[in-house]
């Protein structure tokens, strides 16, 4: 499957989870900021991408709920160089070059962006 | 839940498909010449809860995460026997997502899809005792043992 087609049903899978026209549904929209994802969008999102896909998505492989959970990770709101080690460990299919710049904690729900989860879905299926 | 809209369970198959009956009457609150829709829609609900937790052998409470859409083709009224026939499409362990269907003699009143959530056992409200003792004597008619319940 190429680039353009797993964008093209991720698309469809956020659209169809959130309520959006499909054309607002780009790679660079971030699912909470951009297209008001809620909590339970998430996981409506994550069954789409199973059902669509064929994949299978462990609990908190994608959308990890408490991901800094050692005190080491953050530090006055800003995300630690371990911190930041853990992040590209635990979500490997995220781009962080943005964030590395400015690596305040309340940015992290930024990371996931349309384009994340197209990524995702590649490094899965390519797994597969 | 403050209304309890399953009168019986013909039938569970843990996790997979759950059918059951409402009958409408009139002496039911808000309860004119229709049923309401959203009545419907609330027993196809409860019917898919128990369903989603009988795949987790009931060891979590259920909420209502989302309705992912819902049609209402026709009405039930007083003396109607609502059928209720939930499917689990998919399960998670955060949740389920379900789809069911509504109907009087065969006609289609109510379909809907959505998804119920797991609820960690920390976040769970105290089980309502009128509910529960409902619950469990619409286990009982199923056999499914009171303690899982």
């Amino acid at each position: 499957m190429d680039d353009q087609e797993i964008f093209t049903k991720v698309q469809k899978c956020v659209a169809d989870a959130l309520g959006r026209d499909e054309d607002e549904v780009q790679m660079d929209k971030a699912l909470q900021r951009d297209l008001e994802a809620e909590s339970i969008d998430y996981l409506d999102i994550t069954f789409q991408l199973e059902k669509v896909f064929g994949i299978t998505i462990e609990k908190d492989e994608l959308f990890p709920q408490k991901i800094f959970q050692d005190e080491a990770f953050v530090r006055d709101g800003v995300v630690t160089e371990q911190g930041l080690n853990f992040l590209k460990e635990k979500l490997p299919f995220a781009d962080l070059a943005d964030f590395h710049e400015d690596p305040k904690v309340t940015r992290v729900p930024d990371l996931f962006t349309v384009g994340l989860l197209c990524n995702y879905v590649k490094m899965k299926l390519s797994s597969a | 839940m403050r209304y309890v809209l399953i009168d019986r369970f013909l039938e569970l198959e843990r996790g997979e498909r759950a059918r059951a009956v409402k009958c409408v009457t009139r002496g039911e609150p808000f309860v004119g010449d229709a049923y309401p829709s959203a009545l419907v829609l609330e027993a196809l609900l409860q019917t898919g809860g128990v369903l989603a937790r009988s795949g987790s052998g009931f060891k979590s409470m259920s909420v209502l995460g989302k309705v992912e859409r819902a049609t209402f083709p026709a009405e039930a009224h007083p003396g109607d026997k609502i059928e209720l026939d939930v499917r689990a499409t998919m399960s998670r362990p955060e949740g389920t997502l379900c789809e069911g269907v509504a109907t009087v003699e065969g006609k289609i009143v109510g379909e809907a899809e959505f998804l119920i959530v797991f609820l960690p056992a920390e976040l769970a409200p105290p089980p309502d005792p009128d509910v529960a003792e409902h619950r469990r004597n619409l286990m009982q008619a199923l056999a499914i043992p009171l303690e899982e319940v």
